[in-house]
């Protein structure tokens, strides 16, 4: 027998033990964001409005719009301005030892955990109106899909470049073995 | 083989011109079938065309693809590095392409017939991410695909450093762990769903071709007419129907046959090669290490003849599930009873055990929804001037049938754990059961609908290499369960990213 199949021990892991994501206290993301949630929802309602009132006031327009096609867009986006505010503010992170967790949605809610072993790159972007309000997004990049991608919104610039830089340190720890295996960056192409 | 003879850039054999003319062919059809065929639009511009103008234009096309096909040869060189394969192509613009023999997931030797006289093979490499052969050297020598194949197992194997050097490379010690007889490949075919894939192809040109000739011929009058001469109309339809599915299911069996013909699966070390083919003989190899899961199959057909297919995971960078399974590794026709070759194919793999049930409120929440769906749809459109009787019936009739499927759908959904592995079943008349170690989970998500909340439920989907993997309606405490134990087998793996 080797020394490592000496040392190997398989004992059972009692589940009750583990570390349960629900116990842990989320920060709550920045509160510029909720101002910046519901203004970028309604602005996507608002202009649907804003067409089809142009439509039904431009002269020779091809297709004029009810009213009440008016008012449903109008009751959208008040609707969904709502909705963005009660999200914004139960929106939640945190950072444990060895993953990241996210929790969003209000109708949807859903709680993602994505351990830092399993991360391949990181990115932290911010749109125009982002930067009015001071946020930032930093997302992750996994295996599975690019439909998996966890992108992590609402944060203040501050928080956001901490993450990024906590994450890229948590990559580098636990990639040095994935590099002499043969990691990241397996193609080149120019 | 020696090395002193791979120094340099190599070209392709010019026999492989004949491959790259017959894929752009397939590929220039498989891209404008359709598009020529919907709508009728593909006849309008015929009828708008002379017969001598759609000669030229066909003689135009092939010219293009045998000068493309051509230019892609001149312009293509690869070389053999010590750790990678190293490619120059392209036809507008040139690409060249370095992959790295320690991330390689599956290697491809295939053998069309008309490479068979000249000892000539086609060689691809695929790796993780990559959404199609990341390389493909069409018309390159058997003995030099071996070499590189060989040459491939023996760096990834010094790279990994665990595993001892007496493991197999070649064919000598490599072991049995499957073959299909031909009998079972029929049933295979058979029992495939692609017969009503053809089905649907058949039926959409068939449509297109009878719109064509009622405009002309007004041939549905005709049609009639001859219908009328026979005692029996409906029968004679019905019986050409059930012959169309016979021809249909016939020409599956026979695909399934010429495409799996003399399928043997062995394991030769540390990988896993798979060999089969009639008129294009393939050998495929892959990584036991590199295998991030196992999807077991079977259609409403297989159920009824006890035959399943094998689909060997690896990860993919494509979102499209049906896309990203093409090309990949499938042992098909097997037996309930061959279901234990899964322990060969994946470490800590079993067959799946009992199949856990999932909250029977999956069940009713959705044919409540179903029912209010109805009511309401029923409601709004029994107002409307141009809503029958008979439409009221469908929309009432279909309701038992949705039903049905909602339950079929519960009863087919579940899960299973054993020791690090996870199997998940889903279906409705067929089944399909993917099967993953805990440690290859990428992502953990706890999703809850309002009514889930309320009731204590909750969606457990775990994101892997190959896709994500849903149970939806567990008690919470099993999905938050196994949420905890799935990021703490994740995060304690010693093996990290894919």
């Amino acid at each position: 027998m080797t020394d490592s199949a000496a040392s190997f021990s398989n004992r059972p892991v009692d589940t009750g033990e583990l570390p349960d994501f629900q116990r842990v206290e989320l920060h709550r993301v920045a509160p510029a964001f909720v101002p910046y949630a519901v203004i970028s929802q309604i602005l996507f309602w608002a202009i649907m409005v804003l067409i089809a009132v142009a439509l039904r006031v431009v002269p020779f327009s091809p297709f004029a719009p009810a009213w009440w096609m008016v008012g449903l867009a109008g009751l959208a986006a008040t609707w969904s301005g709502i909705l963005a505010w009660l999200d914004a503010r139960r929106r939640g992170w945190a950072l444990r030892e060895h993953d990241l967790i996210y929790r969003q949605g209000i109708i949807w809610r859903r709680t993602v955990i994505v351990p830092f072993a399993r991360i391949q790159h990181v990115e932290s972007s911010s749109g125009p109106l982002e930067r009015v309000f001071g946020l930032m997004r930093v997302k992750c990049f996994t295996a599975g899909g690019a439909m998996s991608d966890l992108s992590v919104v609402g944060l203040d610039g501050e928080s956001a470049r901490k993450v990024r830089q906590h994450l890229l340190e948590q990559i580098r720890d636990t990639g040095d073995t994935d590099a002499d295996r043969g990691g990241v960056g397996d193609v080149d192409e120019s | 083989m020696t090395s002193t003879s791979l120094e340099g850039w190599q070209r392709l054999a010019p026999l492989a011109l004949v491959f790259l003319f017959f894929r752009s062919l397939q590929k220039f059809i498989r891209e404008n079938l359709f598009v020529f065929v919907g709508a009728g639009a593909g006849f309008a511009f015929l009828d708008w065309l002379g017969p001598r103008e759609l000669v030229l234009a066909g003689v135009g096309v092939l010219l293009v693809l045998v000068g493309g096909s051509v230019i892609y040869f001149r312009r293509f060189r690869f070389r053999i590095e010590d750790d990678a394969v190293r490619l120059r192509r392209g036809v507008f613009e040139k690409k060249e392409l370095r992959v790295r023999f320690a991330r390689i997931q599956n290697i491809q030797i295939g053998q069309p017939f008309y490479f068979r006289p000249f000892g000539l093979v086609r060689f691809s490499l695929e790796t993780p991410g990559a959404s199609e052969k990341e390389v493909e050297l069409p018309g390159i020598r058997r003995e030099l695909a071996e070499w590189m194949r060989d040459r491939i197992a023996e760096r990834q194997r010094t790279v990994a450093g665990d595993i001892p050097a007496d493991a197999a490379t070649g064919d000598g010690n490599a072991a049995e762990v499957y073959h299909a007889a031909t009998g079972r490949l029929l049933l295979h075919g058979v029992a495939s769903n692609q017969v009503w894939v053809l089905a649907g192809v058949v039926a959409y040109l068939a449509s297109q071709l009878m719109n064509r000739f009622s405009e002309r011929l007004d041939e549905a009058e005709v049609l009639v007419a001859t219908l009328e001469r026979f005692d029996n109309g409906w029968l004679v339809v019905v019986l050409a129907l059930v012959a169309v599915l016979a021809i249909l299911i016939i020409l599956s069996a026979v695909i399934a046959v010429l495409r799996y013909h003399g399928f043997r699966l062995e394991e030769a070390g540390d990988r896993l090669v798979a060999r089969h083919g009639l008129l294009d003989e393939r050998e495929q190899t892959v990584r036991r290490e590199k295998v991030t899961g196992l999807m077991f199959r079977q259609s409403a057909v297989g159920r009824l003849v006890d035959c399943w297919s094998l689909a060997v995971r690896q990860t993919r960078s494509s979102d499209a599930q049906e896309q990203a399974e093409r090309g990949g590794f499938l042992v098909p026709g097997m037996a309930h009873r061959d279901m234990d070759i899964a322990s060969r194919l994946l470490e800590g793999a079993r067959a799946p055990g009992a199949i856990q049930p999932i909250s029977n409120r999956f069940r009713r929440v959705y044919w409540q929804r179903w029912f209010v769906l109805l009511l309401a749809v029923l409601g709004v459109f029994s107002f409307a001037w141009y809503w029958g009787h008979w439409t009221s019936l469908l929309a009432a009739g279909m309701m038992p049938l949705v039903l049905l499927i909602l339950h079929l759908r519960f009863r087919q959904w579940g899960w299973c754990r054993d020791g690090e592995m996870l199997w998940v079943r889903q279906g409705w008349l067929g089944q399909r059961i993917d099967g993953f170690r805990l440690d290859r989970v990428q992502q953990v998500r706890i999703v809850q609908s309002i009514y889930q909340r309320r009731h204590g439920l909750a969606n457990l989907q775990l994101v892997l290499p190959q896709g994500s993997v849903t149970i939806p309606f567990l008690p919470l405490a099993a999905a938050a369960d196994l949420a905890n134990e799935a990021a703490y087998i994740a995060e304690t793996a010693l093996d990290h990213r894919v």
